[in-house]
């Protein structure tokens, strides 16, 4: 296990090089220059010249990469042209934003499409199946900037109970108040939280609410549950409780795979709700042609992506043990 | 324990401003549509980074709401020659870490401005400037390589400690000014939190907290505010917001002239567009009515000249073409141009009129108005494409010269030089289509040279007027200036979107 | 499969109902409406339906009807030859892939890797701005997107066949590797991938709007239900209707695909191989 664990992680280092070489070559095919667009359109050529040469941009390409690696191997990530910081710094201050929101978005999920898909499983073939399979079915069919503002003007204008806007304290110190007696700051995070995590975990859910259908049905079929019912044993309770460790399997499996998609729907969640996330400094990075700042950001999407990859495979093993890793 | 402390601090604070019955607990929130990149004024881009700098730093001087410079730090100035001006600083202004304001400061601010390296976006602003030097702790001179009249209006560049600065200080996440607010926190990409600079030289300010809350996309702006979690909101905003909100009782609302335009930039150097017989007849082409009030909704105002009506020099005879399809039709066919094989396209030699307009994916509303101008363009025979990149791209092709006909805007004309020197002077750094005309050099020449008012308008005027006419720019709107808050706050608007009299200032 | 056919049966007919219905707009529209796309009247933006404007005005006063018919002809073009080239490119890959195997595949799965690693969005737009926005160039860009998928499940496909006695047995006798490849090997992965491509045509078809609304879609005025939702989400509060209709019409397309993607998945892809490698819908 830790072999394959310690092969998966060997894995990353072509993964990190040639995600780096890619944003690198689609940054040089973009039209504009960051030089240009830091000094404005009102900037002499003159001027622009200078800025380039102080920013390294007037180097051949094949230097620049070649820095831009030997940099990373020491573990700079270079200077963002328009934070004022280094980019390790600008990525700090936001991967925790968007890492909360897509964590509750996906605990959200997780929760809501179980429910759904166990409700589903169990009434099978009535009005609630029906209604759970047309949640499912519609919630990945429907455009989620549309979504996500049709619930802002719900919820924060026409009834007011949620702020539209911004984010609270990170919930890890709301936490810590709460411990410490204060709720105030808890609740406040999660109202702000609130209407982000739900658009953000609505495709997923309905995703999810389908696969757990399916796999509980497959599962209530299975002969052990059927042997199980022979004997007598209390058929609610134990059904559930068998039928459920296996059914969610699958959930387990595809998990990871979904957290990359959360990851991805933060750029259009965040800029919708104005949460102050890796998603939209992506966006803003890319319209500055700010070619550090998106190295940094894509490789941390990355990054993080194919870590939570890795925890779900190696949590798949401990759940389900007749997973061997070769 | 900090925190408590400061708890404590807050509720100490709190009951003796009950006690004191008059002064109210008062945090004022504005919507920013992006974060400032920089806290050091020397350096910043944004207009955010210009709205908070101007808070927390002072100038030289201060514009005023009709962009007069009024005294800020300089106390007084003269200008004894055209070429040299002195500034007497206002004693005893301390920066927010307890030093004292001194001319040196002064004298390093611009300095480092004009050293290339510090990569300064206003640089080109203080070029004419030969040597700035500190006569004495409390004046300062500037010397000038020729008369440069718009000087002053740009001497409200915030002022920085030179001694905080070279003993390693970053400016750019720990601002240190003179100005009436200091920064308390930066949550970068969401939030900045200024409170009151105690030492604040015209005392403090009357409000306890300010916060520039960023909020991306204009509409989810404006439903922040409609929330009420946010106190002010201003340009830029959705049109379709603004009628929506100015109805709304709750709502304070101001609409002023801005200090920018929105314009067709004709590319003169292209083999077509050349022609300013063709340029007049396609100006005649351009809704601006329909433009201005139906898709902007109101908020621009039609434009006349490159003259805008909150500048001194602006005069309402100076006019482009109006919208009328018949003279356009009729200067098509003087120009040489007529549908000959009736495929419902112009033609002239046996090419089709074609060509293409270009703006930016940012904003929409933009979009929306090159759409209609090419429709229309379509119905009068003239086969018009769009193109649209973002902004990298769209500028990097007009810079170049590679549009035809591109729709962009100017911002911050606090000076008619600043919109027509670079512009259209033969030699100047932003005539990207390479327009050449001896007589406008020649006033654009004198605009800057002269610092007698009467002779400065005169000149500006008569080099509108053949703008006017031979149409390198055809200027759609001046961009108008919206602001919106609640009765909480009390608010004199100002053009360039600061924020100072939300504060209790001036 | 425990789910009973004929609930795979209903998805496909009421999903191939809706995608049929959906052609049919996108081919017929404008002729029933009579109106030209791209003829605009000022005054009378924003309409609601009436006998005029089956579906009411947009922004500029042209027929809904007539603009969401030919924006069908748009939207479903680019999504179909996204998929298109993200199932030959993928599948090419896949096959190569699991057939050789070796450092062929190790190399290869590593750039599939790489792709994996971008979130989707911010790829699709890069690539968008790089290239310049535009039918062809957003095309592109959603296939460089999609492609991974095809590779990973017909290379699976591919791995677990190439390891089957009839292969093996193909292979004694002296078949040639084109041979296998398009006649063993490559109708196992004809289901997976169908079931793939028909999810991957809503997926396009969402992918389009969110990129619009970002404004990096197709320029005006070609009539894209991205775009035409995009700008009628700023008139959400004063005219609803724009936003509603062009919401609705992603809707229910996308569900149309989705159910009839469902439906081909308990007949063609009874282990639901498509299922393991599909990662998402684009936003």
């Amino acid at each position: 296990m830790i072999a394959y664990t310690l092969r998966r992680l060997a894995l990353f280092v072509p993964m990190v090089a040639g995600i780096v070489a890619v944003t690198f070559a689609i940054m040089l095919l973009l039209p504009g220059d960051p030089a240009v667009v830091l000094l404005g359109e009102d900037a002499t050529d003159e001027a622009v010249r200078d800025i380039r040469r102080a920013l390294g941009l007037d180097r051949p390409w094949y230097v620049r990469l070649g820095s831009y690696y030997a940099d990373l191997l020491r573990g700079d990530m270079g200077m963002s042209i328009f934070q004022n910081q280094p980019v390790a710094d600008a990525i700090g201050q936001r991967l925790g934003a968007t890492l909360e929101v897509a964590v509750v978005a996906l605990l959200l999920s997780i929760v809501l499409g179980v429910l759904l898909g166990i409700a589903a499983a169990i009434w099978r073939g009535t009005v609630i199946d029906g209604g759970c399979m047309l949640f499912a079915q519609l919630g990945v069919s429907m455009p989620v900037f549309w979504f996500g503002i049709l619930l802002m003007y719900l919820l924060a204008i026409r009834l007011d109970v949620l702020p539209s806007i911004g984010r609270g304290d990170p919930l890890l110190f709301a936490l810590g108040d709460l411990l410490r007696g204060r709720p105030g700051p808890l609740l406040d995070s999660l109202a702000h939280i609130a209407m982000p995590a739900l658009t953000l975990g609505l495709t997923n859910a309905a995703v999810i609410s389908r696969l757990m259908r399916s796999s509980m049905l497959e599962t209530l079929g299975q002969d052990f549950i059927r042997t199980a019912h022979a004997k007598g044993l209390l058929p609610p309770r134990i059904t559930f409780v068998h039928a459920l460790r296996n059914a969610l399997l699958p959930v387990v499996s595809i998990i990871g795979l979904r957290f990359g998609a959360l990851l991805g729907g933060a750029v259009l969640t965040e800029s919708i709700f104005g949460w102050p996330g890796l998603g939209q400094l992506a966006v803003a990075a890319i319209s500055q042609r700010d070619i550090p700042l998106v190295q940094g950001v894509v490789l941390s999407f990355a990054i993080a992506f194919a870590l939570v990859n890795l925890l779900v495979d190696l949590m798949y093993s401990f759940i389900d043990p007749r997973i061997r890793f070769e | 324990m900090r925190a408590h402390l400061k708890v404590m601090a807050g509720a100490l604070a709190a009951a003796l401003a009950l006690a004191a019955g008059s002064v109210q607990a008062q945090t004022v929130r504005l919507g920013a549509d992006v974060d400032a990149g920089t806290m050091d004024p020397r350096v910043m881009r944004d207009t955010t980074a210009y709205r908070v700098n101007n808070l927390l730093y002072d100038g030289l001087v201060q514009l005023d709401a009709n962009l007069q410079p009024v005294p800020d730090l300089a106390a007084s100035w003269e200008n004894p020659e055209p070429t040299v001006w002195i500034f007497n600083l206002r004693e005893g202004v301390s920066f927010h870490d307890g030093s004292t304001l001194t001319a040196d400061d002064v004298v390093y601010t611009f300095e480092t401005i004009l050293d290339p390296d510090l990569k300064a976006r206003f640089r080109s602003l203080f070029t004419p400037i030969e040597v700035i030097e500190a006569v004495d702790p409390l004046t300062v001179r500037i010397v000038l390589k020729e008369p440069y009249a718009p000087l002053l209006s740009y001497l409200d560049m915030g002022i920085v400690p030179k001694a905080y600065v070279e003993g390693g200080g970053d400016l750019s996440s720990a601002p240190v000014g003179t100005g009436p607010l200091k920064l308390d926190s930066w949550e970068r990409g969401a939030k900045i939190v200024l409170v009151p600079f105690e030492g604040y030289f015209a005392g403090p300010p009357a409000i306890d907290r300010f916060e520039f809350v960023v909020v991306g996309d204009n509409t989810a702006r404006a439903q922040a505010f409609e929330a009420g979690d946010l106190d002010i909101i201003q340009s830029p905003l959705s049109p379709q917001d603004i009628s929506r909100l100015a109805a709304d009782d709750r709502f304070a609302s101001s609409i002023s002239g801005g200090l920018g335009i929105t314009y067709l930039n004709m590319n003169v150097s292209d083999p077509l567009i050349s022609d300013p017989a063709l340029r007049r007849a396609l100006a005649a082409l351009v809704d601006q009515d329909t433009i201005v009030n139906t898709i902007y909704e109101g908020v621009d105002q039609v434009a006349g000249s490159i003259l805008l009506p909150s500048s001194w020099a602006y005069d309402a005879g100076i006019t482009q073409p109006a919208f009328d399809p018949a003279a356009a039709a009729a200067a098509f066919a003087e120009a040489g141009w007529s549908d000959t094989d009736g495929d419902g396209v112009l033609d002239k030699d046996g090419a089709a009129l074609r060509l293409t307009l270009s703006t930016h994916s940012e904003d929409p509303n933009r979009i929306q108005a090159l759409e209609y101008i090419q429709a229309i363009f379509k119905q009068n025979g003239v086969d018009a494409a769009i193109s649209i990149a973002d902004w990298p791209a769209f500028s990097a092709a007009v810079r170049g010269g590679q549009h035809q006909i591109a729709l962009l805007g100017w911002l911050n004309i606090v000076d008619p030089d600043r919109l027509m020197f670079g512009q259209f002077h033969s030699a100047g750094t932003l005539n990207w289509g390479k327009y050449a005309n001896a007589e406008v050099d020649g006033l654009l020449e004198t605009g800057r040279a002269t610092i007698d008012a009467a002779g400065r308008t005169d000149a500006y005027r008569a080099a509108a007027r053949i703008i006017a006419s031979e149409l390198p720019y055809y200027v759609i709107a001046y961009q108008g200036y919206q602001v919106f808050h609640t009765d909480a706050v009390s608010l004199t608007p100002d053009a360039r979107g600061m924020m100072r009299s939300a504060i209790g200032m001036q | 499969m425990a789910r009973p056919r004929i609930a795979g049966n209903l998805s496909l007919v009421v999903g191939g109902a809706i995608v049929l219905a959906i052609l049919l707009f996108a081919l017929l529209g404008p002729t029933l409406s009579g109106y030209s796309v791209e003829g605009m009247d000022m005054r009378s933006r924003f309409a609601t339906p009436t006998a005029d404007h089956w579906l009411g005005t947009d922004n500029f006063g042209r027929d809904l009807w007539t603009r969401m018919s030919v924006g069908a002809r748009v939207s479903v073009s680019i999504a179909l030859m996204s998929v298109g080239i993200a199932v030959l490119v993928g599948a090419t890959v896949g096959l190569v892939c699991g057939y050789l195997g070796g450092w062929v595949d190790l190399v290869v799965m590593r750039v599939v890797d790489v792709f994996l690693g971008f979130p989707p969005i911010v790829l699709a737009l890069a690539i968008v701005a790089a290239l310049g926005p535009g039918v062809v160039n957003l095309t592109i860009s959603l296939a460089a997107v999609f492609w991974t998928e095809y590779a990973r499940v017909v290379r699976s496909v591919t791995l677990a066949q190439r390891e089957m006695d009839y292969v093996t047995a193909a292979v004694a006798l002296g078949a040639s590797s084109a041979r296998i490849v398009f006649l063993e090997i490559l109708p196992n992965a004809i289901g997976p991938v169908i079931v793939l491509a028909t999810l991957g045509l809503g997926t396009a078809i969402i992918a389009e709007s969110g990129l619009s609304f970002l404004g990096f879609g197709v320029e005006p005025p070609t009539p894209t239900w991205g775009w035409t939702l995009a700008y009628g989400t700023r008139y959400l509060r004063s005219d609803p209707w724009l936003s509603t209709v062009a919401g609705l019409a992603i809707m229910v397309t996308v569900l149309g695909f989705n159910l009839f993607g469902d439906g081909l998945r308990d007949i063609l892809d009874p282990r639901g191989v498509a299922q393991r490698v599909r990662r998402t819908p684009t936003q």
